[in-house]
C-alpha cells in the first residue's frame, strides 16, 4: 500500500476532525437511543441554579454524583481513545483530562449561581479560570496533554449539529425570512468589508468570528465560525467576551427603548429577535414587552439559530477556497483542493443537522427530537466548557490585552451591531408595521 | 494587530463603560423575569431549561408554500455567497 493511500485511510479515523465526527455521532446515537428506547439514562450532569436562598450543597446528592461520573466516563473514554488514535499517549492524556474535567466541574458549579447563571454562564468563567491559572501559577506539565481546544470544540459542534433544525426556516414564513435571513448575511458582509477595508484588520478569521457573533446568535455562532475559519483561540475568546457583555446590556435596555418609542410588541419582539445575540436574552427581553413580543422574538431567533449550520458551512468553504489558498498561485481551486482544505468536522456538523431535520424529525416527531436535544445539549456544553477552559489555559493575558487595546475589535463589533439594529429595524418596519404587508396571524 | 493609540481610545472607553454597566446590571438583577429560570447566559435555544415550551409549538402557519420558502432561502444564500466572493476579489485588486 502506498504512503498516500495509507494516509488517506488513516485520515478516516486518525485525524482530529474525523475523530470529532466519530465522537459526536457516537454521543448522538447513544443519546437518541436512550431517549427513544427508554432503556437507560444517558443524561449528562447539569447544576441547577443555586444562590438566592438555595444552597449549592443541596444539589450534591446521589443523582448529581451519578451524572458527574457518567459524564466523566463518557467524555473521558471517547476523548482518550481519540487521543490514542491520534498517536498520543492515552495515559498522559487521561491524567490531564481528569484535571481539566475537575476544573470544568468547578466552572459549571460557579456559573450555575443565580446571578452568574442568568447573565454570564460557562464561557466567561471557563475563560477566567483558565486565564487565572495560566497567568499566575502556570499550567502544570501533566495537564498540558489534555489542553486541546479544537478537539473539544469540534466534537461539541458535531453534537450541536443535531439541534440545528432546517424546518425552522418556515417557522415565520416570509416575515421570518425577510427579517432573519435577508438581514443576517448583509450584516456579515458589511462587517467583513468594514473590518478588511476600513479597519484594515489582517486577521480574517477574527473578522468573520465577530461578524457571525453579532449577526447570528452570539457565542454559539462565534464558536462554529471560529472553528470553520480556523481562528486563533484568543480571537474566539475576545469575540465571545465582547458579545456576552453587550448582550447583557441589550437584554435590559432594548425593551426599555422599544417601549419608550412605542414600537409595539410585534415589531419590538422581532427587532429583539434579530439583534440580541443570545437566545436566552432574546426570550427574556421579549417577555419584558409582553406575550406577543416574546413569541415574535423567539420566532425570529429560531431562524437565526438554524442559520448557524449554513453560515458555518459557507465560512468553511470560503476560507478553504479563498483565504487559505496560496496568494501567489494563479491556479483555479479544484474540487479536490476544497475537499483537502475543508475542515471535515464541518461535514459532521452539517450531517448531524440533516439527519435530525430529515430523518429523525419526520420519523419520531418534534417532541422526541426535543427530548434527544435536551440530553445532547449538556454533552455539547461540557465539550465547550473543556474547550473554553483550555483556551484560558493557553492564553497569555498580555496578548489578549494587546488585541483589545488596539480598539479595532470593539469598533468592528459596535459599528456592526449598530448597522445590524438599523437594518433589522428597517426590515421589521417594512414587514410588520402593517403599512406595506398584511400583519401575520400569530397564535399565542 | 497594531495598537491604535488615538482612535482606539473611544472604543476602549466604551468597552470600559459597557463592562461597568454590565456589572451594575448584574449587581442589581435588572432585566430578568421571575418566571424564566435563565437569562443572557442561555447562549443557545437548547440551553434554556424547558426549551420545548417554545420550540414544540406552531405559532404561525405560512400561506406561502414550503418549497417557495426553501427556494427563496437557498437563492438568497447563494446570492450572498457570490457577493462575498466578489467583495473579496475586489479587495485583492
Amino acid at each position: 500500500m502506498s504512503d498516500t493511500k495509507r494516509k488517506g485511510i488513516r485520515s478516516l479515523w486518525g485525524s482530529e476532525d474525523a475523530l470529532a465526527n466519530w465522537i459526536g455521532f457516537l454521543i448522538i446515537a447513544v443519546g437518541a437511543y436512550s431517549v427513544l428506547s427508554g432503556a437507560f439514562d444517558f443524561k449528562a450532569a447539569n447544576f441547577s441554579t443555586w444562590g438566592n436562598g438555595t444552597s449549592l450543597l443541596t444539589q450534591l446528592n446521589a443523582d448529581l454524583w451519578t451524572k458527574l461520573v457518567r459524564t466523566y466516563a463518557v467524555l473521558g473514554v471517547l476523548f482518550t481513545v481519540g487521543a490514542a488514535l491520534k498517536g498520543e499517549n492515552p495515559f498522559k492524556f487521561l491524567a490531564g483530562f481528569t484535571g481539566l474535567f475537575v476544573l470544568s466541574v468547578l466552572v459549571r458549579a460557579v456559573s450555575a449561581e443565580y446571578t452568574f447563571n442568568r447573565y454570564l454562564e460557562w464561557a466567561f468563567f471557563a475563560l477566567l479560570l483558565g486565564l487565572l491559572i495560566a497567568n499566575t501559577i502556570g499550567v502544570p506539565a501533566w495537564l498540558k496533554p489534555a489542553v486541546q481546544t479544537e478537539y473539544y470544540i469540534k466534537a461539541g459542534l458535531v453534537v450541536m449539529g443535531f439541534s440545528v433544525l432546517f424546518s425552522n426556516i418556515v417557522n415565520f414564513g416570509l416575515y421570518g425570512l425577510g427579517i432573519a435571513w435577508i438581514v443576517t448575511p448583509i450584516v456579515i458582509l458589511f462587517m467583513w468589508w468594514f473590518g478588511v477595508h476600513v479597519l484594515k484588520i489582517d486577521n480574517k478569521p477574527f473578522i468573520i468570528t465577530i461578524a457571525t457573533a453579532t449577526s447570528v446568535c452570539g457565542t454559539s455562532a462565534a464558536i462554529a465560525s471560529a472553528a470553520a475559519s480556523k481562528a486563533k483561540k484568543e480571537d474566539l475568546s475576545l469575540a465571545v467576551s465582547i458579545s456576552i457583555i453587550f448582550t447583557v446590556i441589550m437584554m435590559v435596555f432594548e425593551p426599555v427603548i422599544i417601549r419608550a418609542v412605542g414600537l409595539g410588541e410585534l415589531m419590538g419582539g422581532a427587532l429583539i429577535g434579530g439583534t440580541v445575540d443570545s437566545t436566552g436574552a432574546v426570550t427574556v427581553a421579549g417577555t419584558a414587552l409582553g406575550k406577543l413580543a416574546q413569541t415574535s422574538a423567539v420566532l425570529v431567533k429560531s431562524i437565526q439559530n438554524m442559520l448557524i449550520g449554513f453560515i458555518a458551512f459557507a465560512v468553511a468553504v470560503f476560507f478553504a477556497t479563498r483565504v487559505e489558498r496560496d496568494a501567489n498561485s494563479s491556479r483555479e481551486v479544484t474540487a479536490a483542493d476544497i475537499w483537502y482544505r475543508l475542515p471535515k468536522f464541518i461535514l459532521g456538523f452539517f450531517a448531524a443537522s440533516i439527519v435530525a431535520s430529515f430523518v429523525f424529525l419526520p420519523a419520531v416527531g418534534k417532541g422526541n427530537v426535543s427530548a434527544i436535544n435536551g440530553v445532547l445539549d449538556q454533552y455539547k456544553n461540557w465539550a465547550f466548557v473543556l474547550a473554553f477552559t483550555s483556551i484560558g489555559l493557553n492564553t497569555n493575558f498580555r496578548e489578549l490585552k494587546g488585541t483589545l487595546a488596539s480598539g479595532k475589535a470593539l469598533t468592528l463589533y459596535i459599528i456592526g451591531q449598530l448597522f445590524n439594529i438599523i437594518l433589522t429595524f428597517a426590515a421589521v418596519y417594512l414587514l410588520l408595521s402593517g403599512k406595506y404587508f398584511p400583519l401575520p396571524d400569530i397564535a399565542l | 494587530m497594531k495598537v491604535w493609540t488615538g482612535r482606539a481610545a473611544l472604543p476602549v472607553l466604551l468597552f470600559i463603560i459597557a463592562t461597568a454597566l454590565a456589572i451594575y446590571i448584574m449587581a442589581r438583577g435588572l432585566g430578568l423575569d421571575s418566571s424564566l429560570d435563565f437569562g443572557a447566559g442561555a447562549y443557545y435555544y437548547a440551553d434554556m431549561p424547558g426549551f420545548e415550551r417554545w420550540t414544540d409549538r406552531t405559532y404561525y402557519v405560512s400561506q406561502t408554500p414550503r418549497w417557495v420558502l426553501i427556494a427563496l432561502f437557498l437563492m438568497w444564500g447563494a446570492f450572498m455567497y457570490r457577493l462575498w466572493l466578489r467583495l473579496d476579489s475586489k479587495g485583492e485588486k
